[in-house]
């Protein structure tokens, strides 16, 4: 593979040249030189060099595998970004009272309050994750910033608009779908005061939002990168997973399942759960998958944006793995019981 | 993740995003085309966050660190990332370096085929002949319309070769909605030549092959091949349109 040596080239001869510099000046101010950072970044770029050349890479199955992972990331990466960078403005900028004062003072008000602003955050999952975890660092009751993580990404225009071209002549399924979600997201906010224990979640170390000392900016931009980098990350653990789903499990079990009512509400919210597809497009792979009922493909759409392995990741990266298995659980609960309730009602 | 290892992360996970959408096709492979404005955005801003971060911080890590004195042992101080951030590095590289190649072959022979949109009314379909025309119309002609227009006319599709197994091979096109993830597959089956290689770009023509009452379910999407000519992968390739060839 003649294209392999003539990068490996550029590699050695372009990375000295970036490297040098810093480390004199480093050096300089006597600070260990950061010689394990860039020999472990020089080694993986040196093992992905030396890999190209191995067959079992592109195999047919581990080429798709690994075009699937790289989709999802891709695909997921300026969700991502603007979730860290509204998560990062909200730390920076927004006075601390100001959710306080604009959210009912009862926790149980401000519940479905927070799930129906869900409506303004567009955009897939992934962005929700870190403004949900901003909203609670800025005095935000957890019960709330819940409901607003869970029906942000199911709720919003583009997904409701999705939705609707999906299903083209079934307005009913974009009423249940956005019932269902509000439901979900509420229940779980309740569910959360009732049961909710504060000692599941990581212990949040508390940005202080504006310190004096510090401009906002820089404030702003560190808190960004760090969340980014952070998420980012777990995002592609995530991808990783729903990947290997994604390849290894063969579309023709759909079939298998669909027979049975019971069995395939089930089946495709399990489905939703690997196979992690973005809530833009959720619906319209809800809509192929004609052998099932509405109320199945209902569960689908419910349960995709709320629970999957990528946004299970997230979760554990961000609040914890205790709180992650926990809610996820009874997310997925809720939200099968909502579709169905919902779906027997409207579809 | 010190902090001489982030401004690498995100300067290559910003170049790669770059490399992909603004200086190739290639994120063709793996999103559609409307993600491009926000890839290239996405790509710029991770580019400056990285520069910035060379730039302007470098003394402020040492300084917060004397600032904080014990108290930043809990683990959260800004001038460092988690450890889970190295794995960034895997998709950036694989970008910059080693693109995954596009779906195909494989990826169609294991999906089922995709159960294709009820329509009710059909246009009368135009004289030109042979008449181009995508996979999913095509099923959808065969399956639904109850006028038969599409009998005995000659069609022209194009898609790739995925091979059956147990023989014959089909006529087939991945359709991404968002991206790579929920790709779905459309397949004609042909019959009348020899399979090609998996994954051949091709334009055939044909007429319907008989086999189930036309304008029914029971139709079969096949076709009788009546000739077949070797085409450049479009630049579309992850829709069902009719393709877009590259001009050379």
């Amino acid at each position: 593979m003649p294209k392999t040596d003539e990068l490996l080239d550029v590699t050695e001869t372009a990375i000295p040249a970036a490297v040098h510099p810093p480390e004199r000046r480093r050096r300089a101010v006597r600070r260990p030189p950061p010689t394990t950072a860039f020999a472990l970044a020089l080694g993986l770029a040196a093992a992905v060099l030396a890999l190209s050349g191995t067959p079992w890479l592109n195999d047919p199955a581990v080429a798709a595998w690994r075009t699937v992972c790289l989709a999802i990331t891709v695909q997921a990466l300026p969700f991502l970004l603007l979730g860290t960078a509204l998560s990062g403005a909200i730390n920076a900028f927004v006075p601390a009272d100001l959710f306080t004062k604009v959210l009912p003072k009862r926790a149980a008000l401000a519940v479905p309050v927070a799930g129906i602003a869900g409506v303004v955050l567009p955009g897939c999952e992934c962005a929700s994750v870190p403004v949900a975890n901003s909203l609670i660092r800025r005095g935000v009751t957890p019960a709330a910033a819940f409901a607003f993580l869970l029906s942000a990404p199911a709720i919003n225009p583009i997904v409701l608009t999705a939705t609707a071209v999906a299903f083209p002549g079934s307005p009913a399924m974009v009423l249940a779908r956005l019932l269902a979600s509000l439901a979900t997201a509420a229940v779980m906010g309740w569910l959360w005061l009732w049961l909710g224990r504060e000692e599941w979640l990581r212990p949040v170390v508390r940005h202080t939002g504006h310190q004096s000392g510090h401009s906002r900016f820089t404030e702003f931009r560190l808190g960004f990168q760090h969340d980014f980098l952070h998420a980012g990350g777990f995002l592609v653990l995530g991808a990783m997973a729903a990947a290997t789903f994604n390849v290894t499990v063969p579309r023709s079990v759909l079939d298998t399942f669909s027979g049975s009512p019971w069995l395939s509400v089930l089946f495709l919210a399990a489905l939703a759960v690997v196979l992690a597809v973005c809530s833009e497009a959720d619906a319209f792979v809800a809509a192929s998958l004609t052998g099932f009922s509405p109320t199945a493909r209902l569960a689908f759409m419910v349960v995709g944006p709320m629970v999957d392995l990528k946004l299970i990741a997230l979760q554990a990266g961000t609040f914890g793995r205790a709180f992650a298995v926990r809610f996820s659980t009874a997310t997925t609960v809720v939200a099968v019981a909502a579709s169905v309730l919902i779906g027997g009602a409207l579809l | 993740m010190k902090r001489t290892a982030q401004v690498p992360l995100l300067v290559l996970t910003g170049l790669g995003l770059l490399h992909t959408a603004l200086f190739t096709d290639l994120y063709l492979r793996y999103v559609k085309e409307g993600l491009r404005p926000l890839l290239i955005i996405s790509g710029a801003l991770l580019l400056l966050l990285g520069l910035a971060h060379a730039a302007l911080d470098r003394g402020t890590a040492d300084e917060e660190k004397h600032d904080h004195g014990h108290g930043h042992d809990h683990g959260h101080d800004h001038s460092t990332a988690p450890r889970i951030a190295w794995l960034l590095f895997l998709p950036a590289l694989s970008l910059l370096f080693y693109a995954p190649p596009a779906l195909g072959a494989y990826t169609a022979s294991h999906a089922g085929s995709e159960a294709v949109k009820q329509q009710k009314r059909f246009a009368a379909l135009p004289a030109t002949s042979p008449l181009p025309m995508t996979l999913t119309d095509f099923t959808t002609r065969v399956q639904q319309d109850k006028e038969l227009a599409i009998k005995g006319r000659s069609v022209e599709m194009t898609g790739f070769a995925t091979p059956v197994r147990g023989g014959g091979w089909d006529l087939t096109r991945i359709i991404f909605t968002c991206c790579a993830a929920d790709a779905q597959t459309v397949k004609v089956h042909m019959y009348g030549t020899p399979a090609p290689p998996a994954n051949t770009w091709l334009a055939v023509t044909g007429t319907w092959h008989t086999q189930g009452a036309l304008g029914t379910r029971t139709a079969a999407a096949a076709l009788d091949v009546h000739g077949t000519r070797n085409i450049a992968q479009p630049v579309n390739a992850f829709t069902d349109d009719l393709p877009l060839t590259p001009s050379s």
